[in-house]
């Protein structure tokens, strides 16, 4: 039995609108990316040499790839590797106690320092989209199904901006009481 | 349309319409939140900076006590300086939050006033607004030293004779925001709520 198309493609879906708006906002000031991706110091500085792009291009990529039958298994296996790889930086820079490092999630203006719960997000959409890779069964879509996958969609994305401020929220309540 | 086709989309409408309410009602805690945020003591870009050694000088308070500000403490206490004026009217409304400040924060907190001008005046003033029992310093040097502009103005100043805030405080808000910012180790609370945004 494989994965219905209905979650197939609202996951799918889904995830395409996450990494193409990943990507955007990085496409949008490249050069504060560029001093984000420095900061987490996971590879060495080579003189000239700036890998930063090639995380917007992979988002890029994938956003795309998710979208087409041919390309979904392969998008999905590199977006399953970038959530992972966020997921293990974010991890790493925090055990290495540098918590005020800006997780380049946001916009350029953005300046949100990483935080574990960030690294548990990385972790749960990795396995979500992993799901998606799964073999789709094949059946034919009627009308409710298309119902649920559009408003599935809009549900997902307002799910996560809800969920992303609440993040935030948190991290300025425990500043109002100096705990933080 | 099937009746369960059309029951199905009710129901998504039904469903995106409670989750845009509580995107709203996220943002608004978000506001919220900005808004109850205490406003701390305003920095004045002038003067000495915060985690500096302040220089140490010696003064004379108003009953001829010499005092020396800013040289280390072996009672582990921090000063808090306040620059007032007999003829600053916000000073005399903050000067009973200031005795009740001294009062609270006696353990590890002194409060000297300070301030310029002819000695007598300020005896009269310290007379008319009950501060006999607070040291009271008058010395233009010391204002001079701190680069005081506006009143009235505080600054704390730590055992080691370290400054650890300063500001202008019109009020006990931004009067505890001193101490709150000694105690967080940073420069203002402003400073420390622009990092934690």
């Amino acid at each position: 039995m494989g994965l219905d198309p209905v979650i197939g493609m609202l996951l799918s879906a889904s995830f395409a609108i996450l990494f193409a708006s990943a990507a955007w906002h990085k496409w949008r000031d490249l050069r504060r990316f560029d001093e984000v991706f420095s900061a987490y110091a996971l590879l060495p500085r080579v003189p000239g040499l700036r890998l930063s792009w090639t995380v917007p291009l992979l988002e890029t990529a994938v956003a795309l790839g998710l979208l087409s039958d041919i390309s979904r298994a392969y998008a999905g296996g590199v977006g399953v590797v970038l959530l992972l790889s966020y997921a293990g930086a974010m991890a790493l820079n925090l055990a290495r106690g540098r918590r005020d490092i800006a997780c380049g999630c946001g916009g350029p203006d953005e300046r949100r320092p990483i935080a574990a719960w960030m690294v548990w997000r990385n972790l749960l959409l990795a396995l979500l989209l992993s799901g998606a890779l799964w073999h789709w069964s094949r059946r034919a879509l009627l009308l409710t199904d298309w119902g649920t996958i559009v408003f599935g969609i809009a549900a997902a994305v307002v799910v996560y901006v809800c969920v992303d401020r609440l993040g935030q929220l948190g991290r300025r309540a425990k500043a109002l009481q100096g705990t933080s | 349309m099937t009746a369960l086709a059309i029951s199905n989309i009710v129901l998504w409408v039904a469903v995106l319409a409670l989750l845009l309410i509580v995107l709203a009602l996220v943002r608004q805690l978000g506001v919220l939140h900005e808004r109850i945020a205490p406003a701390g003591a305003l920095m004045l870009n002038r003067g000495l900076n915060v985690g500096e050694r302040v220089p140490m000088m010696d003064v004379e308070d108003l009953e001829g006590h010499a005092r020396r500000i800013g040289a280390p403490r072996t009672d582990g206490k921090s000063t808090l300086l306040v620059f007032v004026s007999p003829t600053c009217p916000v000073c005399k409304s903050l000067l009973p939050i200031v005795k009740s400040g001294r009062k609270d924060e006696q353990d590890w907190l002194e409060v000297i006033l300070a301030s310029d001008g002819d000695r007598d005046e300020h005896r009269q003033f310290a007379r008319e607004q009950d501060l006999l029992g607070l040291p009271y310093v008058v010395s233009a040097p010391l204002g001079m030293t701190y680069q005081v502009s506006r009143l009235p103005f505080a600054a704390l100043v730590d055992a080691g004779g370290t400054l650890r805030a300063r500001g202008l405080v019109n009020s006990r808000e931004h009067l505890e925001s001193l101490f709150e910012a000694q105690r967080l180790g940073v420069a203002s609370l402003q400073e420390y709520f622009a990092s934690h945004a």
